[in-house]
């Protein structure tokens, strides 16, 4: 563990070295200042659409971090070399995997920290009530994150980094779909798309948007389940990647 | 010390093309085993397959067929990683970090306690005194290979593999280099140097292995490898003439029939040498063969 | 590497297919919702969700705009119902399929590692 440590550090310091990791958060950022300046049809409705809004620039800066942190780690230090003196003899794979998974992890969660102390300002800025399921909507948003950051380690280890993106969009927007609307989008073969969506996560575990902007009261219990379900499958994405960077030829 | 540190058998290594369609035959069977202690040079033109080997042996790529064992244990085995250093042909390295934060780093991830004093003193023996809080985006090539050199001694490693260590480097680097490959294999470490210069392998090697387009076409200790096929040269007088030399290429066949000719012709032979051969010669020898 | 890859497949088919294969038993809220979130009573029984079209655009945009008090169950909102956070009968399905999973990656792990000291070997 203080190998993956070690290397989760050293992940961090590179990161943050990257323009891209600040760009996708400055636009993050500039997103929510400008929901908080557009002028709502009225007063009942802005603290909607502040919320709704928000969370939802928070969630698509969620995968457009994921994205930027992790879609070009593995295959720049393939390119570079850099992965040899690690990989040929003080760390494992799996410890490759997890230290550069966690470096990012680390990042994305304070940006996305950063983002929601953001969504809190505008909401007081614009005199608007800070709900109570605002910080666990945030924290299941950071499940979201890390899930979406094994997809991305996930396509990394076996495709481009060209391909990896439209991948890893395509899965965010094909998992959030229900069950019926998955299998609407061809109808012919209903069985086959039905089975096909059963593979895919259920994103629309993590939907909490709706309810915290709607001043719905979401069970706590609920917030521990949805974060269960995205941690086991962010585990399971990790394991299915460390088993296709276990045959890579390096 | 005796046994093996390295154990290569038979081994394979194809790369299918881009297409898939067809496959590179980048390693064809190759044997050879290092010894504890010993230096063994691993020599071969461009695309002959050493980083290949070496990759196979430090478990980043997989053998089509055959084995490599270090000390009986698969190459990625977390206990043979541990005894291994490995200097890499064109180390890369992430550029945010000093020498000093590197070696700290890396020192993490092996699971080793050492002090600055420790880190300072193996910079300094690698020559990078003065620069280990430097950057190393603005190192050199050179200075990079040293600090990589650093990094393998790390651990004080019962097994150094060196790609192509002195590739970037200045005679007097180089010079500094063989010292300490040299000191490592007084200490009892094993070193596995593939390299270009044919020079500082038959400087500081006890063995070498050559290879050519993915086959081993010699193996032998440097005495055996430069003794090989050198040619004799004959000095004989045949009455009523001015003594004669004559340089046999054909090994000792040749001169035997040589000797039974001028016998023949009532010659006497004056002297029979057998002529030394650098390296270079051999190399070229096996390896043009090979072609 | 495909025979890693083809296995992690079957493996995660077999297992994900098998939990949720079965009708009404996957995350499919509006299909597996109780009637009483499918035709619940409507609390603006004036008009309905998909006669939007027909209604005017003073009654969508103006005085009389389409304004909900928080919390209040609405009709044709049987989306903001139908999300797993609602629905509470698949609360242990979430449950299942996260075990499912934290199985099926340890398992992949072992095989896994398995696999490559076989085969680098």
């Amino acid at each position: 563990m203080r190998a993956v440590w070690a290397f989760a550090r050293m992940t961090v310091r590179s990161l943050l070295r990257r323009r891209t990791v600040w760009g996708i958060l400055i636009v993050v950022l500039l997103g929510l200042i400008a929901i908080g300046h557009v002028p709502s049809f009225n007063v009942q409705t802005e603290g909607r659409f502040v919320l709704e809004f928000g969370l939802f620039g928070l969630e698509i800066g969620a995968l457009l971090m994921a994205l930027g942190l992790a879609v070009n780690l593995y295959p720049r230090d393939r390119e570079s070399g850099t992965i040899l003196p690690l990989v040929a003899v003080p760390i494992s794979r799996g410890q490759y995997l997890m230290g550069r998974f966690l470096g990012s992890a680390l990042v994305q969660i304070v940006a996305l920290l950063v983002g929601c102390v953001g969504l809190m300002v505008i909401l007081i800025l614009n005199d608007l009530s800070i709900p109570s399921t605002l910080l666990p909507g945030t924290l299941l948003l950071l499940v979201e994150g890390l899930f979406l950051l094994a997809v991305v380690f996930f396509f990394s280890f076996w495709t481009s980094p060209p391909l990896n993106v439209p991948l890893t969009l395509a899965l965010f927007v094909l998992a959030q779909m229900s069950v019926r609307e998955f299998v609407g989008l061809f109808p012919q073969a209903p069985s086959l798309m039905r089975l096909l969506r059963l593979l895919l996560p259920h994103m629309d575990v993590f939907h909490v948007k709706d309810p915290i902007a709607h001043g719905e009261s979401v069970p706590l219990l609920y917030f521990l389940l949805a974060c269960l379900y995205g941690l086991a499958y962010t585990s399971f994405m990790l394991s299915v990647a460390l088993a296709v960077f276990r045959e890579r030829d390096l | 010390m005796s046994g093996s540190c390295i154990e290569v058998v038979d081994l394979q290594k194809h790369y299918p093309t881009r297409m898939g369609l067809r496959r590179i035959r980048a390693v064809e069977g190759i044997s050879f085993s290092l010894r504890n202690g010993d230096i063994l040079g691993f020599l071969g033109p461009n695309g002959a397959g050493k980083t290949t080997t070496i990759k196979c042996i430090l478990g980043l790529l997989r053998p089509t067929s055959g084995s490599v064992r270090l000390w009986g244990e698969p190459p990625a085995a977390a206990k043979v990683r541990q005894r291994i250093g490995f200097v890499p042909e064109n180390p890369t390295y992430e550029s945010c970090f000093t020498p000093l934060e590197f070696l700290r780093t890396f020192s993490e991830m092996r699971g080793l306690d050492q002090g600055s004093d420790f880190m300072l003193g193996l910079l300094g023996r690698v020559g990078l005194s003065g620069w280990e809080t430097t950057r190393i985006d603005r190192f050199s090539k050179g200075m990079r290979q040293r600090l990589s050199l650093a990094l393998a001694l790390q651990s004080q490693p019962d097994v150094l593999v060196l790609d192509e260590p002195t590739g970037g480097l200045d005679p007097l680097a180089r010079k500094e280099f063989r010292d300490i490959i040299l000191e490592e294999s007084r200490r009892g470490a094993a070193v596995f140097l593939s390299s270009h210069l044919l020079s500082e392998v038959e400087a500081i090697c006890d063995r070498a292995v050559i290879l050519s387009q993915g086959r081993k076409v010699s193996e032998g200790s440097m005495e055996e490898l430069l003794r090989k096929k050198s040619p004799y040269t004959i000095r004989f007088s045949l009455p009523g003439s001015t003594p004669v030399e004559k340089r046999l290429e054909g090994g000792e066949s040749e001169l035997q029939k040589e000797i039974d000719s001028i016998r023949r012709r009532d010659g006497t032979i004056l002297a029979v040498e057998r002529t030394g051969r650098s390296l270079e010669e051999v190399f070229l020898e096996v390896t043009g063969e090979e072609r | 590497m495909r025979l890693p890859l083809a296995t992690v497949l079957c493996v995660a088919i077999l297992s994900l297919a098998a939990s949720g294969c079965g009708k009404r038993i996957d995350y499919d809220v509006g299909e597996v919702a109780p009637p009483e979130h499918l035709s619940g009573p409507d609390e603006h029984p004036h008009h309905q969700h998909d006669q939007h079209g027909a209604e005017s655009a003073e009654q969508m945009t103006g005085a009389r705009g389409h304004v909900h008090t928080p919390g209040v169950r609405n009709h044709g909102t049987m989306w903001f119902f139908n999300q797993p956070w609602a629905a509470r009968f698949i609360w242990s399905k979430i449950l299942r399929d996260s075990a499912i999973l934290v199985g099926l990656a340890i398992l992949l792990l072992l095989l896994s590692r398995h696999v490559h000291s076989r085969r680098w070997s």
